[in-house]
């Protein structure tokens, strides 16, 4: 999971205008030393405007990230530092473990409404394992496997973020297109969000890695990926899981965009609202699917209001710039009103 | 062959020139192929760390062999048609991946897994055999432009800095420039246009240890 943003604007915090500088000051001194730290933080309270001092618990330089977990009060944090900047991976309520403080990763779970079955998740992307904990949660007896290939990332999940070894879930520690490479199996929910911190591997993003996701889905399963809005990135990107998954809708999470795609004909507004209140009666979740499902957003189709740059790309395993698509920035985006 | 002997009087400009020209070009095609590497390994073995130490270990091996063979082959025939030839077959070799890379690589995924074994022998498959012929360049180049002892560190160093010059420029140019705009299969048939100029470059240039 990841926050396309420095960790202090992050929901649940109040963040001033300048706690882009402060946190990269913040990120820089943490690795001086956390005894400055310490300093910095005592003095950085009043800006934050908070009672509770932010301070770092544990960091770690692992194969592929440096990995820095925050603890805030009874909140941690698990944020990756790249450029000086510290990107949120991923926040835990410690005290409540079905709690998901980043507003996106619930609309990751209104993939459940779309879903013919809901008894087999996989998750590419684990981070602090948020989002697919909450699922094991509430559906115990869905098999959930969860591929993550930093296997720091998982250790400090399970040392920090709750996470426990249990019947029914699964954490594999492997790429995420290599799973789906060498796995026979077929999920209901495929759950997408893949990214390090400012990176984006571009082999998850392409026509033929949807194309090993869609084989991988069994019947009326459905695909739920985050994705970020503020480059050319996100065009190329719908555009390309458009080519594979004829059906795409939109939800709005404060900074992120996740987009729920599935095969085969559209589902009609009153199927989905019936669906949305069965799982929320049978399922008892903490977030409920009929409110989420009042901010589903449709695209209309080619051409239409400039939500998506008619002239994007679709990217392939040959054609796949994420790099220099994500360094266009692509503001005022128009989004049709939810329906 | 001529040219046992070294005479005091410097290469040809025209050779010296046309040499260090290509040494630019292998040298940018040498990298630029190894970055592209990544995109055909990636989709099957991963993007992780592993993936890159394969690709890396794999170009140093290409060299190895190639600084041994070309090193060997000039001294009993020190020609530029040698750089001819080894640059035409890595050539032949790249404008034959875009159209085999994916079933040898998946194959080699099913028979081998993603391990280092897996990682190897995709990477061996994808650059070992083009860029060792590359690797010949160097001492070749070396040898035909030598003519005393007294400039031979001059002319090494001259060698080895342009080639290296080609290795950043090949780096940056495929990254930033080629990938973003044309597509890896599509880089790889202009990779394999260089060296098929260059090779018939190297085939036409008066051989430089005649002059002797």
């Amino acid at each position: 999971m990841t926050l396309e943003r420095p960790a202090l604007d992050g929901p649940g915090v109040a963040g001033p205008v300048s706690a882009r500088n402060i946190m990269r000051f913040v990120s820089l001194l943490a690795r001086l030393g956390p005894a400055c730290l310490a300093g910095l933080i005592g003095f950085l309270t009043p800006l934050q405007g908070h009672a509770q001092a932010r301070t770092l618990v544990e960091s770690a330089e692992s194969l592929y990230n440096n990995i820095y977990v925050y603890r805030e009060g009874n909140v941690f944090a698990m944020t990756f530092g790249y450029n000086r900047t510290i990107y949120t991976e991923s926040l835990y309520n410690s005290l409540d473990d079905r709690d998901l403080p980043v507003v996106y990763t619930r609309y990751m779970t209104a993939s459940l409404l779309y879903a013919k079955n809901v008894k087999s998740v996989l998750e590419i992307g684990f981070g602090g394992g948020r989002e697919s904990w909450y699922l094991h949660r509430f559906l115990p007896e869905a098999s959930i496997t969860s591929v993550e290939l930093d296997p720091k990332v998982v250790e400090l999940a399970k040392k920090y973020f709750g996470i426990k070894d249990e019947p029914n879930f699964n954490v594999v520690n492997r790429d995420g297109r290599l799973f789906l490479q060498q796995s026979k199996d077929k999920y209901d929910l495929i759950l997408i969000d893949a990214y390090r911190g400012p990176f984006v591997p571009f082999h998850l993003l392409t026509k033929e890695f949807y194309e090993l996701v869609k084989a991988h889905l069994a019947e009326g399963g459905v695909v739920a990926q985050n994705v970020e809005p503020s480059t050319m990135l996100f065009d190329s990107a719908v555009k390309t899981i458009h080519s594979v998954f004829p059906q795409q809708d939109f939800y709005l999470g404060e900074g992120n965009v996740v987009t729920i795609a599935y095969d085969g004909p559209p589902r009609s507004p009153d199927d989905l609202a019936k669906s949305a209140s069965d799982r929320d009666a049978s399922l008892k979740l903490r977030y409920s699917l009929s409110q989420m499902l009042q901010q589903r957003r449709r695209l209309p189709p080619e051409g239409g209001t400039g939500t998506i740059d008619p002239n994007a790309k679709i990217l392939t395993d040959d054609f796949a710039p994420v790099e220099s698509l994500k360094a266009i920035e692509s503001h005022n985006r128009k989004w049709p009103d939810p329906q | 062959m001529a040219g046992s002997a070294i005479a005091e009087r410097p290469a040809s400009r025209i050779a010296t020139a046309a040499i260090l020209v290509t040494a630019f070009f292998v040298g940018a095609v040498l990298m630029g192929f190894e970055m592209l590497g990544s995109r055909y390994l990636f989709p099957y073995f991963g993007g992780g760390i592993g993936t890159w130490a394969g690709l890396i270990s794999t170009v140093l091996a290409a060299l190895t062999i190639g600084y041994f063979i070309g090193g060997a082959l000039v001294d009993r025939h020190p020609t530029p048609r040698l750089i001819a030839v080894a640059s035409a077959l890595a050539a032949l070799y790249l404008a034959a991946v875009p159209a085999t890379a994916d079933p040898v690589m998946s194959f080699i995924l099913d028979q081998f897994g993603d391990g280092p074994t897996g990682i190897l022998l995709a990477a061996s498959a994808l650059l070992l055999i083009p860029l060792s012929f590359l690797g010949t360049f160097s001492p070749v180049a070396i040898r035909l432009l030598l003519r005393s002892m007294h400039q031979s560190g001059r002319i090494a160093g001259m060698v080895y800095g342009v080639a290296t010059i080609g290795n950043i420029f090949g780096t940056l140019f495929t990254t930033f420039w080629l990938i973003p705009t044309i597509g890896s299969r599509a880089i790889t048939y202009v990779d394999a246009g260089v060296l098929a100029v260059s090779a018939i470059v190297m085939w036409l240039l008066p051989n430089p240890a005649d002059d002797a």
